[in-house]
C-alpha cells in the first residue's frame, strides 16, 4: 500500500467541518469514486469532523490517497488532543451518545466506510482513521 | 457565502417554498429552521415544501434539523413536505441511520405543491 497524495484541513469551527467536506470531496472525485461512494465518505466525514469540534474543540483531518495494487482508495485520519474516549466499545454502540447527539456518529461512519480504527488515551485524545476502497 | 451555501425562500400561493444548497454548513442548516419558522409566522402560508433536490449530503445534524423544523411546523398548525431527495442521498442517510421523523416525503418539488395545494383547496372547502 502507497501513498499517493496526502494533506490535511484544520478543524476549529463549525464552518471547518464544511471545508473538511469539500477537501475530502474533491479528493474522491480525483480518485474517481461514483456519486454514491462520495455521498458514503462525505457523510463520514461530516460526523467525524463534527466528533473533532464538538467533543476535542477542535483537531485535524489528515487526508491520503492510497494505491495498493491495481485499488485506489483514500484514508482520513481525525486527530485530537480532546478528552479521550473511556471505553471504545460503548462508543461504538449504536446509539450510544455522551455529548447529546444522536450517537451515530461513529458507528454510522463505521457504515458508511470499508474500516474504521479508534485509538484513544483518557486524556490525551483520539484518533479515528476511515478506509474506502474504490470498486472495481 | 458562496452559492453552495445559501437558502432560497420563496411564497408561492400560500405555500412557502425552502430550497437548501448542495453542501450547507452548521449555521446555514441552523438558519434554515430560524428563517422558515419567521416566514411561517410573518407571511399567510399554511404549509412548507423543503426541497431537497440540490442537496448532496444528508448527515446525522442536518437530518434531525429538517425533522425538527417539521414537527415546529406542525405546532404552528403547518404541514410540511420534503421534496427531491436524491437517490446517493437517500441510501446514505439509510445506511447511517438517520430518519426524518413521520415527515411526508415526494419525489419532486412539482408534486408537493400541488400536494400542498391541494390540502389549502380542501381546507377551503370544509369552511
Amino acid at each position: 500500500m502507497t501513498i499517493q497524495d496526502q494533506g490535511e484541513v484544520r478543524i476549529e469551527t463549525e464552518a471547518d467541518i464544511a471545508v473538511a467536506r469539500r477537501a475530502v470531496r474533491d479528493l474522491a472525485a480525483k480518485i474517481g469514486f461514483g456519486i454514491t461512494e462520495t455521498a458514503r465518505i462525505v457523510t463520514a466525514v461530516s460526523e467525524l469532523g463534527r466528533n473533532v469540534h464538538k467533543y476535542a474543540g477542535g483537531g485535524v483531518m489528515q487526508w491520503h490517497a492510497l494505491k495498493n495494487g491495481g485499488n485506489a482508495g483514500l484514508e482520513l485520519r481525525f486527530e485530537d488532543q480532546g478528552p479521550g474516549i473511556a471505553d471504545i466499545n460503548e462508543a461504538m454502540r449504536e446509539g450510544y451518545s455522551t455529548g447529546g447527539g444522536l450517537g451515530m456518529g461513529l458507528p454510522g461512519a463505521k457504515r458508511l466506510m470499508d474500516h474504521l480504527d479508534i485509538q484513544s488515551t483518557v486524556g490525551k485524545g483520539t484518533t479515528v482513521t476511515v478506509r474506502k476502497w474504490r470498486r472495481q | 457565502m458562496n452559492v453552495n451555501e445559501t437558502i432560497s425562500v420563496i411564497q408561492i400561493r400560500n405555500v412557502l417554498l425552502v430550497t437548501m444548497p448542495a453542501d450547507p454548513d452548521d449555521s446555514t442548516i441552523a438558519a434554515l429552521q430560524e428563517r422558515t419558522l419567521e416566514a411561517m409566522n410573518n407571511r399567510d402560508v399554511q404549509g412548507l415544501v423543503l426541497d431537497l433536490s440540490k442537496v448532496e449530503i444528508l448527515d446525522s445534524y442536518f437530518a434531525r434539523t429538517v425533522a425538527e423544523t417539521a414537527q415546529m411546523v406542525g405546532l404552528m398548525g403547518g404541514t410540511t413536505i420534503i421534496a427531491g431527495m436524491r437517490p446517493a442521498v437517500a441510501i446514505t442517510a439509510t445506511e447511517l441511520g438517520v430518519t426524518l421523523g413521520r415527515t411526508r416525503t415526494v419525489m419532486t418539488v412539482e408534486r408537493a405543491l400541488e400536494l400542498a395545494g391541494q390540502r389549502q383547496v380542501n381546507g377551503k372547502q370544509q369552511r
